[in-house]
């Protein structure tokens, strides 16, 4: 458990190439400079990357928390096509090796969490369906994810449409940072990271079908009976959380857990409500470690 | 005061454990020149540790290097900042992990030599392991030798450190100059127990002069034990600004106002004997403040040269030193008294020494190796090209620095700053160099539609000191060197952002600028070869001293 008497940590922080079909993703790490008690592995979004968390990524690591982002193949510093998602096959291998490297490095007995938060709990969602993933983990949280937006918003045909397209003409996300945070300072970091990614070829949306299909399959396989929770603002501007939440709890025997901060933006990490965001994970994830003898 | 008596708790609740920390880095601090061998070997050490798993390191091959000074040496270059600039670059974005690993928390900026500000990471592996302790051992020699500074609130006005909103960005990680402590990072960041008092946080004017009158007047009428300053153009300065706002300070002190604003309880006491100061005429700092006991700043190098001065506007107080140290790494921390010279802070950075008389600029240009010297190798009454390794990834870097070794003292040299290499003078820290002249020069030239010639510049020591220029035109005059002077002035101080600094804050008088004919400066510069030594004479934009005006343009400036 966290040790809540002592000051401040000096906490490291990494990156890790991996390489990966000759292509170098770079694996973010922030973690204590003494025992890692919890990991969390994060899944980020269509726009982000790494470089977003440059204050969650040490909060983590002073909670006790090794704190992973995998710069996903064409995002942030990683090599790849940029604004191009590739095949559902190389994006899972891409997080398959990271989060194998993830656990190996931590070890069994650390627990483990994944958090997907946006598109990449769409990706999180997704990976776990896939029998090629065996790394063993200890919960799971979507933030302010809509799984199964394209299956919501397109229809039958639309999507066979989009599931044939093989285009690379950009395809622009119509993303707004006002909706991601009212904070000025963040805004303008998103308005002008050259890092970002704002668009994406129209292929990539196919890919990004796909995935969702691999988790909205009726026939999709049976998820490892760990904890899984839900979290969001009490409103979204990006999202739908009525049908989000409907389908988080269809990939939940249990129904999952619901938790919502007090925030309308998207991105929780830019509002007032992130550090009780990390709060809350660090504990969620260090609890998971606790031996109940069941 | 104020209505809010919450910075006072503050105060009350940090004071034991601010003295506690500043003794203990203190101690740590002897210590560490008590064996400089094993304190250089442990930084090493650390720093290695903190470097070994980057990105820059492992794309280097340099993740293999051992944490010895040898193979530290034989591996890694020696580096100037610009060098950098590409890893600095990525380590915008990723905030880390490119050249240590170590968080970036904030950026610091600082002149650069080329123009630009500089962009050094400040991690927070420095922060806690180095740029912190160095403060609180200073604050701890301070304790030792003046406990008053920790009487009561009121004893002691620091002006070291600012608390100022931020408004700079590199993507998304605030960039600052390194006095700003605004805001404090966590509860290890610095946390003097005045931190929180009204005239040292953002309710202060961040302006020079506002916050100065701020400061004053919360202070005046209360038993000020102790005053620190960096420049001692900053004591100088305060003095200055009560004779000219005497009058105003009496009235806000007298009405229980500030700026003439509603501000706490009416003070008459205080306000009569302000009022009595002013009315001696000539008056020092210990007049409004008799318990004033002691004082710190730079007081080596030029900044020696205000001393007479400081004597003068703080007469019976003891001088104490400020710590050696730039937005790069601190260098020197002061130990006791002792003003011209202090012992290296062997805990502080890996040091390396090269003789001041090798070009190593030359040497580096030319991809050479260069030989350094140990903290151990070097010899009392010489001077030095200090290279540092800090914590915050920057190695092997050559500082610019010039310092001289005054002694060496049980193993540890004691070393003071003497100039910037290529850097003819500084009068209050702001570091000019003849590329940001000369490139003032230029601009102001431009503006102009004018070709720039040769020119010289040097120091004038006046009321405020400031620069003088003797400059090429093609056709020389009055009129255009009233505009020269102003053009110049202004894009030196947006080129230098510590220029900048005091001239906004009156401690730098505005540049001068002479127009002179063609060639005049090189027929100058080819009669003084005559005089001295003929092989090693050779034209320098920068002077020592003005006396070259006179000999170019004459008392009346009339000879063009």
């Amino acid at each position: 458990m966290i040790e809540t008497k002592r000051p401040p940590q000096n906490v490291r922080r990494e990156i890790i190439t991996l390489s990966v079909d000759g292509i170098d993703l770079a694996l973010h790490l922030w973690r204590p400079r003494g025992e890692t008690k919890g990991a969390v592995f994060y899944f980020h979004g269509l726009q982000s990357h790494a470089g977003w968390l440059w204050e969650v990524g040490p909060q983590f690591a002073d909670n006790d928390i090794a704190f992973f982002v995998l710069d996903r193949r064409g995002s942030g510093i990683s090599g790849g096509e940029r604004q191009d998602v590739p095949d559902v096959d190389t994006i899972v291998a891409d997080y398959v090796t990271a989060i194998g490297h993830t656990r190996e490095l931590i070890g069994d007995d650390v627990p483990l969490t994944l958090f997907g938060h946006c598109l990449g709990g769409s990706f999180l969602a997704a990976l776990l369906h896939r029998p090629d993933f065996t790394v063993r983990y200890d919960a799971t949280v979507f933030c302010s994810t809509w799984l199964g937006r394209l299956h919501a918003v397109l229809g039958e045909e639309e999507r066979a449409a989009l599931a044939a397209e093989t285009s690379t003409e950009p395809w622009d996300a119509g993303l707004r940072s006002a909706d991601f945070t009212d904070d000025a300072r963040y805004r303008d970091f998103i308005d002008n990271d050259d890092l970002a990614a704002r668009t994406l070829t129209r292929r990539s949306r196919a890919v990004l079908l796909a995935l969702e299909s691999l988790y909205l399959d009726p026939s999709r396989p049976r998820l490892p009976d760990v904890p899984a929770a839900f979290v969001s603002g009490l409103t979204d501007p990006i999202i739908d959380l009525d049908a989000t939440r409907e389908v988080f709890q269809g990939l939940f025997a249990d129904g999952g857990l619901a938790v919502q901060f007090p925030t309308d933006r998207h991105y929780l990490f830019y509002t007032d409500v992130s550090r009780s965001l990390v709060d809350w994970t660090s504990t969620h994830t260090l609890l998971q470690g606790l031996d109940r003898g069941v | 005061m104020g209505g809010s008596q919450h910075w006072q708790e503050h105060w009350n609740s940090r004071r034991v454990p601010f003295q506690e920390e500043c003794r203990r880095a203190r101690a740590a601090l002897l210590a560490d020149l008590g064996d400089p061998g094993a304190a250089q070997r442990r930084v090493l050490a650390d720093i290695v540790d903190v470097c070994r798993d980057s990105l820059h390191w492992k794309e280097r091959g340099y993740d293999t290097v051992g944490a010895d000074a040898k193979s530290f040496r034989e591996v890694l270059p020696v580096r100037r900042y610009d060098d950098f600039v590409p890893e600095i670059d990525r380590e915008t974005r990723t905030k880390g992990g490119v050249l240590s690993c170590s968080p970036v928390l904030r950026w610091l900026k600082t002149s650069g030599t080329t123009g630009a500000p500089k962009r050094v990471p400040y991690t927070l592996h420095w922060l806690l392991t180095y740029r912190i302790p160095a403060m609180q051992a200073m604050w701890g020699t301070y304790l030792d030798l003046h406990p008053a500074i920790l009487d009561h609130p009121y004893a002691t006005l620091d002006t070291q450190t600012v608390h100022e909103s931020v408004d700079d960005f590199l993507y998304g990680v605030q960039y600052q100059a390194i006095s700003n402590r605004h805001p404090r990072i966590n509860s290890r960041d610095w946390n003097p127990p005045w931190a929180t008092a009204p005239w040292f946080g953002l309710e202060a004017p961040s302006a020079h002069a506002g916050r100065m009158y701020h400061r004053i007047r919360h202070l005046v009428g209360r038993r000020l034990e102790f005053v620190s300053a960096i420049n001692p153009s900053t004591l100088i300065s305060l003095r200055d600004l009560i004779a000219e706002h005497g009058p105003e300070l009496v009235r806000d002190l007298a009405a229980g106002t500030l700026a003439g604003r509603p501000y706490g309880e009416p003070d008459p006491s205080a306000a009569r004997h302000l009022q009595s100061v002013l009315d001696q005429g000539e008056f020092t700092l210990t007049d409004v403040w008799p318990s004033l006991g002691a004082y710190s700043c730079w007081l080596s190098s030029s900044a020696g040269l205000y001393r007479s001065k400081l004597d003068g506007v703080l007469p019976g107080a003891r001088a104490m030193p400020f710590m050696s140290c730039g937005t790069e790494g601190v260098t020197t921390v002061p130990v006791d008294r002792s003003l011209d010279s202090q012992p290296l802070a062997v805990g502080q950075a890996f040091f390396e020494f090269v003789p001041a008389e090798v070009e190593l600029g030359r040497l580096l240009d030319a991809g050479e190796r260069v030989d350094t010297l140990l903290f151990d190798e070097v010899e009392a009454g010489r001077d030095y090209h200090l290279i540092m390794t800090q914590g915050n990834g920057l190695y092997r870097l050559w500082s610019g620095d010039i310092y001289r070794v005054d002694a060496v003292r049980n193993g540890v040299p004691w070393v003071h700053f003497v100039h910037r290499d290529g850097v003819f003078h500084s009068f209050t820290g702001e570091k000019i160099t003849e590329a940001q002249v000369t490139e003032a020069i230029e601009q102001a030239l431009a503006a102009y539609g004018l070709a720039g010639g040769l020119y010289l510049c040097g120091p004038r020591w006046a009321e405020p000191p400031h620069y003088v220029v003797v400059g090429e035109v093609p056709r020389p005059g009055a009129e255009l060197d009233h505009r020269l002077s102003d053009a110049v002035d202004r894009a030196l101080a947006a080129i230098n952002i510590e220029y900048a600094s005091k001239r906004t804050s009156g401690r730098l008088g505005a540049l001068e600028f002479r127009t002179v004919g063609r060639d005049t400066i090189a027929a100058y510069t080819e009669s003084r070869r005559q005089l001295g030594n003929a092989t090693q004479y050779k034209y320098s934009p920068f002077q020592k001293d003005t006396d070259f005006v006179a000999d170019l343009v004459g008392g009346a400036g009339v000879p063009r």
